[in-house]
């Protein structure tokens, strides 16, 4: 690099470290930026936010090679990220993939030599409703076809892109009526904000819900951990890293409800006692954190956030939005405040839970997008009417994200309790072979157990339906889900970093048609220590793809005909 | 003069150890059973802890007692009544009423697959490992009955060997990514050379943008290798290179011994740490065929005078002239690892620095310079080996520099773990040697230069002589049997006032620098200590913004924690109890000596009447006993 340039980098990187006050936990908003000025972080730029944060050289390197969407080297101007989800792969991703190759003479993780594109994966970017799908650099094209692809292409390269912003182009999606339609602008925030704090927790936790990321912790009894944790300082934070395979709710949310998230973190803010919060938005996202900005900047104009929100003396609070940079274990929420505060998104070891020591170790409410959306509704509404829906202990609605092998898929509101055969009926899957629910990290259900209900009783879930049809190959889904694992496992432990990998080598065995059946059970075996070993959700989920199928669909694993591509 | 103790109190504080106090009697216990046994610890304990208090033994592998707990490889994982899974017993609270069971089909289960995995990613055959027989990842598959490598073994190594660095080797093909050595390096040293690349399965140990060792900021402190628990990291072994010297009999092979080693050499030899084996080892020494062999006490005395001589100039500078040059506090150098640290992340700091040499270095110039003119052998001939608690030292041997005798000055540093090597490979049963004496002309061991080896220890024989030098009275006058006690101890950082209680005439040895001690008079020395870089940046830090230690005369910095019986080069396994057991050696030693002062070692006062004959500090002294530093910053092109 030449002095001159290494000069210009110096200045760029000195007046976003100032913009930061020089804090570690802008790491990544800083490297972020880096990037999108130069196109890649160099060895350079890394040494110097590093000198000036305070962070060692190769902890900043190893923060950067952490997230997918950070290049150490340079990459193409335009960045091709196919995503490799299982309803993109159905709709037809890897012939999207090869007319990609032939278009531009590269193989997956190449760039052209002209430097204009790089090819690659990518995990699930929540257009799973309009699959095929990629992303180019920051924006969405879904709904491919092969002719498309050379279209796209050739408009990158007459540079219309080039530096036009992002913006979502997601088409509609098949859907029902949403509560949240209705919802009048900060209807709960106002009901709220007439209770005492206590009193606002107590209507939560009446209400009976439960966190929509896909875990079910009661969201009152955490907000009443965090009122309760003695310190001056607390944070909200909302898990916008919606990157469980399958799901698109959240982004629904925010693209066309982000207003009642807004509120319902305030609500949250007010009840626990913060100043603070923070939505954490998957760089897949980033065409929305615009339109996010856009309406915080509202908000703050209507005094809904700054100090003395709706006149409430005292009670101060704004909120922030702190991209990702592509790592699907970031959803874990310990991962999530790692990742906030700078560092790798590893999960913690826990206890302590967030509540008691959280972002920079103050008690912190991490809450899905959707529950703080909810929240907002069941303020105005109240919590006896949200009680009145749903189980005995799932209370209330829930939004799932339907695709796959049906001819409705979309965002759907529905009362817990709902079977899989009544969704299927709903999305027109009637022809499903199996089901997944709850993504990934979810249950795989052979029609047999369509009759189950969607309930925490049952089957507790985040929000992702992907149904398979009668022609596909589970295996052939077992392969893509354990190559997502393994993908996207932190690697900081023992079981879920090597274990996966050696799940899937078995699996691609039996692909093969190679695997006896004493190597399946070793597999098998392995597989629940794999569940009780790891150190987060990650690991602990991962193996069910294999246990279901080795339990559900064992005539089509073993003996299989040979096939010549494994 | 700004002082504030609170200040240095919370530098302390931060700096402690944090080893545990389980099993002590505590106030308000934590009550829980482990496999049915009722425990009590304290609070803050985890259960890995409250298993030892009990008598129970969970297998650990990234967890490490120098070392924040990590939970990363799950080796330890225990199942608690009432919970789903299993948990990480390095990590996990111990909580009241907890129920605890440490061994079950699912813990078995679990912990044999986690071997299995390690084994199924660890390239790397035992037999030719320098860690056979003291591999943690080996005892681990031993005691769980690994009998096949269920889940496969690597055919082929994936990562080329760095041989880069003169000090270290990183293999990684053998790493089982416990991350205790970026723990190490980052925690524990605050150096920041090692981190973890990537993720998931491709997630691997490196330095920054992956370059080889020799290029980035590692200070070659070797403290990762003494964590290791495999065989992924270790000193670059030139025994192979030093037995080829002692079969050439044209090569006159001689060897300094520094502290360290004897106090520790034994642990490789299955004897409990804190055994000191010094003229064993010299039997041992010469049966394996050196020519000589010297005490490296002699020239750590030759340094505590350069370095005292320098100390009183620069306070008479400073006190006296008033002259604007001269940079106080003054800095300890005889640490290779700690050099180079600051000449990374403090190269405008380097001022600082005594210019005197290290104690090897010293006896190297003094080897072909002095021994070879004495015993008439041309220099040329004289293979100069130095035995080590340390890593940094082969390193410094080859600093470019470091060849005021006209020759390389000392040509290999080995470790205490390469001469262990040796030895078995000599067939020799050290224990139970005879004993020797070390050899003319440096054969009086003295207290001053032994207790070098521990933390406080050149602070300590750099005290005994300056204040018996500036006062004309016995040191024994003002401490108890010359302990100078307050500056021994294992906190981090410590700092200390020591008045001056008297001043008297100016000895013979320094007439030639000063007329009296008269400015000397009622003043009061503050010198500082500390041991593991992460101390030493803190006093760094502090200095640089103007802070309690910025009105120090004088700091011992080292930078093994624990000071050199802590090296990177001392046998392995290291632990808080290890290193206090080694220093009770060192102590031990010292007390039982004649000469416990440097400036009392009759071959101190001989080399200043015979050879550096204007003294210390004079012409020829700084030529060879003095050297100079190299600003390298961080930044890394």
């Amino acid at each position: 690099m030449l002095l001159t340039e290494q000069e210009k980098v110096r200045e760029f990187v000195s007046r976003l470290a100032k913009k930061h006050d020089n804090q570690r936990s802008a790491l990544i908003p800083i490297l972020r930026a880096i990037q999108d000025e130069y196109s890649y972080v160099s060895e350079f730029a890394m040494q110097y936010v590093g000198d000036l944060l305070g962070v060692h050289a190769a902890q900043v390197y190893s923060v950067a090679t952490f997230y997918h969407f950070f290049n150490t080297k340079p990459k193409g101007k335009f960045i091709i990220r196919l995503s490799r989800d299982m309803s993109s792969i159905m709709k037809g991703a890897k012939v999207i993939a090869r007319q990609l190759e032939n278009d531009l003479g590269i193989k997956f993780g190449e760039t052209t030599p002209d430097g204009m594109f790089t090819l690659g994966w990518t995990s699930c970017i929540g257009m799973n409703y309009h699959a095929p799908a990629m992303l180019v650099n920051n924006e969405i094209y879904s709904s491919l076809t092969p002719q498309r692809v050379h279209l796209i292409l050739e408009e990158c390269r007459e540079g219309l892109r080039s530096r036009r912003p992002a913006t979502s182009r997601v088409g509609s999606t098949f859907t029902n009526e949403l509560t949240y339609t209705e919802h009048q602008d900060d209807a709960g925030l106002k009901k709220a904000l007439a209770m005492s704090p206590s009193e606002l927790i107590n209507e939560v936790i009446a209400s009976g819900i439960r966190g929509r990321g896909g875990a079910g912790f009661p969201t009152g009894v955490k907000w009443k951990l965090a009122a309760e944790a003695a310190s001056d300082v607390k944070y909200i934070i909302c898990n916008a890293d919606e990157g469980e395979p399958g799901t698109f709710k959240d982004r629904i949310i925010l693209t066309q409800y982000a207003n009642l998230l807004f509120e319902g973190m305030t609500i949250a803010a007010y009840a626990v006692g913060a100043r603070e919060g923070i939505v954490y938005l998957r760089a897949e996202y980033t065409y929305i954190k615009m339109l996010l900005e856009e309406i915080l900047r509202g908000r703050r104009t209507e005094k809904q956030l700054g100090s003395a929100i709706f006149g409430k003396e005292g009670f101060d609070f704004d909120i922030r939005i702190h991209m990702g940079a592509g790592a699907y274990v970031c959803g874990e929420e310990t991962a999530l405040i790692e990742s906030l505060e700078g560092h790798r998104g590893e999960p913690r070891n826990r206890p302590p839970y967030p509540v008691v020591s959280g972002f920079h170790g103050k008690p912190t409410v991490v809450n899905n997008v959707e529950t703080l959306a909810s929240v907002s509704v069941i303020l105005d509404r109240g919590a006896k009417w949200f009680a009145s829906i749903g189980t005995e202990r799932s209370k209330g609605f829930k939004l799932f994200s339907v695709s796959g092998d049906c001819s409705r898929p979309g965002v759907y509101e529905l009362p817990w309790g709902t079977t899989v055969n009544e969704l299927l009926d709903l999305v027109g899957g009637e022809d499903a072979k199996a089901v997944q629910v709850g993504g990934y990290s979810g249950a795989l259900l052979p029609a047999s157990e369509f009759n189950r209900k969607l309930a925490y009783e049952d089957l507790g879930m985040g929000g992702s339906v992907i149904v398979y049809g009668a022609q596909r190959d589970l295996l052939e889904v077992a392969e893509n889900y354990l190559e997502f694992f393994v993908e996207e496992s932190c690697g900081q432990c023992t079981p879920c970093r090597d274990g996966n990998v050696k799940l899937l080598e078995g699996v691609r065995t039996l692909l093969g048609g190679r695997c006896s059946s004493r190597h399946l059970n070793e597999l098998i075996s392995l597989s629940k220590t794999i569940q009780v070993a790891s150190k987060c959700g990650l690991g602990q989920s991962s193996p069910k793809v294999l246990l279901a199928v080795n339990e559900h669909f064992k005539d089509e694993i073993m003996a299989r005909p040979i096939a010549a591509s494994h | 003069m700004p002082k504030s103790s609170a200040q240095v109190d919370s530098l302390c504080r931060q700096a402690q150890d944090p080893a545990h106090a389980a099993g002590a009697a505590v106030a308000n216990p934590i009550n829980l059973t482990i496999d049915d046994i009722p425990v009590a610890v304290p609070e803050g304990s985890t259960i890995l802890q409250a298993a030892s208090v009990a008598g129970l033994r969970i297998p650990t592998l990234c967890n490490h007692p120098d070392l924040r707990a990590g939970g990363h490889c799950r080796v330890c994982v225990v199942e608690i009544v009432g919970q789903r899974g299993l948990h990480a017993a390095c990590t996990y609270p111990a909580t009241p009423g907890l129920k605890v069971v440490t061994s079950s089909p699912s813990v078995r289960k679990a912990r044999r697959h986690v071997i299995d995995l390690l084994l199924a990613n660890h390239y790397g055959e035992c037999n030719t490992c320098s860690r056979n027989r003291n591999c943690e990842l080996q005892s681990l598959a031993r005691e769980y009955g690994v009998d096949a490598f269920r889940f496969g073994q690597p055919a082929a190594p994936r990562h080329a060997i760095d041989h880069t660095s003169a000090s270290i080797v990183r293999d990684m093909n053998k790493c089982v990514l416990c991350r205790r050595c970026v723990r190490t390096c980052n925690e524990l040293q605050d150096v920041g050379c090692l981190a973890i690349e990537g993720r998931g399965a491709k997630s691997h140990i490196t330095t920054f943008g992956d370059k080889p060792l020799a290029s980035v900021v590692c200070i070659s402190c070797g403290q990762c290798i003494n964590r290791c628990p495999t065989g992924a990291l270790s000193e670059a072994d030139q025994t192979d290179e030093i037995w080829a010297m002692l079969d050439d009999p044209s090569k006159h092979v001689v060897i300094q011994t520094a502290p360290s080693p004897r106090a520790a050499i034994g642990e490789c030899f299955g004897l409990p740490p804190g055994t000191a084996l010094t003229f064993e080892m010299n039997t041992a020494i010469k049966r394996i065929g050196f020519d000589a062999v010297f005490d490296t006490n002699f020239s750590a005395d030759l340094t505590i005078i350069e370095e005292g001589t320098e100390l009183l100039q620069r306070l008479h500078g400073a006190l006296v002239r008033q002259d604007p040059e001269v940079r106080l506090p003054q800095l300890t150098s005889c640490s290779p690892g700690w050099i180079k640290y600051i000449e990374h992340f403090y190269p405008d700091q380097l001022g600082l620095l005594s210019s005197a040499k290290s104690p090897q270095q010293m006896f190297g110039s003094v080897i072909k310079t002095y021994y070879a003119e004495q015993h008439g052998i041309d220099a040329k001939d004289i293979v100069s080996v130095a035995l080590m608690p340390c890593t940094a030292k082969k390193f410094e041997c080859d600093r470019p520099e470091m060849a005021d005798s006209g020759h390389k000055d000392v040509d290999f540093a080995l470790t205490a773990r390469e001469l262990a090597k040796m030895v078995r490979e000599a067939g020799i049963d050290l224990p139970h040697l005879p004993q020797s004496d070390f050899d003319d002309p440096f054969e009086t061991p003295t207290g001053s230069g032994v207790i070098f080896g521990a933390t406080g220890g050149v602070m300590e024989a750099a005290l005994r002589t300056v204040i018996e030098l500036v006062t004309g009275r016995k040191v024994e006058d003002f401490y108890e049997n010359a302990n100078i006690v307050p500056v021994r101890g294992i906190e981090g950082v410590r700092l200390i006032e020591l008045p001056i209680p008297e001043v008297g005439p100016v000895p013979d040895l320094l007439r030639h620098l000063f007329d009296d001690f008269e400015w000397l008079r009622g003043a009061t020395l503050r010198v500082g200590v500390a041991h593991g870089t992460a101390n030493a940046r803190k006093v760094m830090d502090d200095i640089k913004q103007g802070g309690v230690f910025s009105t120090c005369h004088f700091i011992e910095v080292m930078a093994c924690p624990g000071g050199c019986l802590g090296g990177g080069g001392q046998p392995i396994p290291t632990s808080p109890e290890i290193r206090a057991a080694r220093a009770r050696a060192i102590y031990g030693e010292d007390a039982s000596y004649e000469v416990r002062k440097s400036h009392e070692n009759p071959q101190i006062a001989r080399i200043y009447q015979e050879f550096l004959k204007e003294g210390p500090g004079g012409h020829k002294a700084h030529e060879l006993l003095h050297t100079t530093y190299t600003p390298r910053g961080k930044f890394i092109s």
